[in-house]
């Protein structure tokens, strides 16, 4: 009786929470369905640690999420890169990299990948439209320096992005 | 606040909105997360299991003497097979004599000859029994299988000390005769014990504990026993090196 409570109270928390949590990861993914499926991994590791299940779920939900993106998208940046030292030795470019190389998005999330991960976490989840207390809170932050830190992080995302295509 | 943000960035990280045409899908999610769950479930129940069967088998076989000799010998026989992997890793540390039946006369070797104080402070020079049986065993208080076997060999000391037999008792204890001395008292060992060394331990190659040498009366090694052994293996290697002539 008491584990389907528990069930219930995971579920209905899934429920309210999948899809914001999918697209936080869709936002530095070019996957969706990736998005998707990471987003499940995530609530199951929200699942099996129940001091994450306590009143700031949803903040953990966000700081891991997050997290679990950029390192998929650090992931695919690499593989990326590995893909085109290939060219040299003969691999042809699928139509599918053709295409999402010119879109201005895979720059963002390149440049999102260089840079500092507390920085790239603060401009993702603020681009998601949390407050800064919520921001605060996700990533363990003072609420007074939130202003700060986003301010730093944009300045790290411009600099990145200038020196990587140059201003446009 | 928000007016300090830097525009240019901002519009940069708004071409990540994910397409227009894409929603999660939560039912889908629900299902799969379900499974996920079920399938992490299943596996700790497999473990668990496995554990619980693993205490189940291995209660029973450590209860008794018996069944504990067997479960040795199957470690040993595994372990045996090993030993040159474990020399490629830990490289050339004295290794253990290995375990032999009973040898015939003509391949035997010699037992190394060594003198040490009993308890009382006499010397005892293996050479000197020469034309007994002698039983010499390695072991420590600390030795658990140690202490299953000393009752048999206090036993194989009064039955068979007229028929030209002798037990001899070599401790490696590091706390020496101060550890060695209560034990065998409590135990009340009848037989001779010395305090041995590591170089003695070295040249026979007693490597671990209990390991135990029939020395027949030409003072050669006719078996050696490493591990636990059961009682009636060593009475039989003693009675054949006493029928020898």
């Amino acid at each position: 009786m008491k584990s389907d409570v528990g069930r219930l109270d995971i579920e209905t928390i899934f429920h309210a929470q999948y899809e914001r949590i999918a697209r936080v990861i869709a936002r530095v993914l070019r996957d969706p369905a990736r998005a998707e499926e990471l987003a499940v991994e995530v609530f199951l590791k929200w699942s099996r640690n129940p001091q994450a299940q306590g009143e700031d779920s949803q903040a953990w939900l966000y700081r891991v999420a997050v997290r679990t993106g950029l390192d998929e998208l650090r992931r695919e940046t690499r593989r990326t890169r590995r893909r085109s030292l290939l060219r040299f030795v003969g691999y042809a470019p699928t139509p599918e990299d053709v295409r999402a190389s010119r879109e201005d998005q895979d720059r963002v999330r390149e440049v999102l990948a260089a840079i500092q991960s507390r920085q790239a976490e603060l401009l993702v989840l603020r681009t998601q439209g949390l407050s800064y207390d919520e921001l605060a809170c996700a990533l363990d932050l003072n609420p007074a320096s939130i202003g700060t830190f986003l301010t730093r992080a944009e300045q790290a995302f411009r600099k990145e992005y200038i020196k990587r295509y140059g201003q446009q | 606040m928000d007016s300090n943000r830097d525009q240019w960035v901002e519009d940069r990280l708004a071409s990540l909105y994910p397409a227009s045409d894409w929603q999660p899908d939560t039912f889908r999610g629900l299902a799969q997360f379900r499974k996920q769950r079920e399938k992490v479930r299943n596996r700790n129940r497999r473990w668990g299991w496995l554990a619980a069967s693993a205490v189940a088998a291995g209660l029973p076989l450590m209860a008794f003497p018996t069944t504990r000799v067997f479960a040795q010998r199957c470690v040993s026989a595994c372990v045996g097979q090993t030993t040159w992997v474990r020399n490629l890793f830990v490289g050339n540390r004295p290794s253990s004599a290995p375990s032999t039946g009973y040898v015939t006369p003509e391949n035997r070797k010699m037992a190394p000859d060594f003198v040490l104080d009993d308890a009382s402070g006499k010397p005892v020079k293996l050479s000197e029994f020469r034309g007994r049986v002698v039983l010499l065993n390695f072991w420590a208080t600390w030795c658990a299988p140690c202490s299953l076997e000393i009752p048999w060999f206090i036993e194989f000391q009064n039955t068979h000390r007229d028929s030209g037999f002798t037990t001899l008792g070599v401790s490696l204890d590091e706390g020496g005769w101060d550890a060695v001395r209560p034990y065998m008292d409590q135990r009340r060992v009848n037989y001779r014990v010395m305090v041995g060394n590591d170089d003695l331990a070295r040249l026979y190659g007693a490597a671990s504990l209990p390991t135990t040498f029939i020395i027949d009366k030409s003072g050669r090694i006719a078996a050696t026993h490493v591990g636990l052994c059961s009682k009636s293996e060593y009475e039989a290697d003693v009675k054949a090196a006493l029928n020898e002539q």
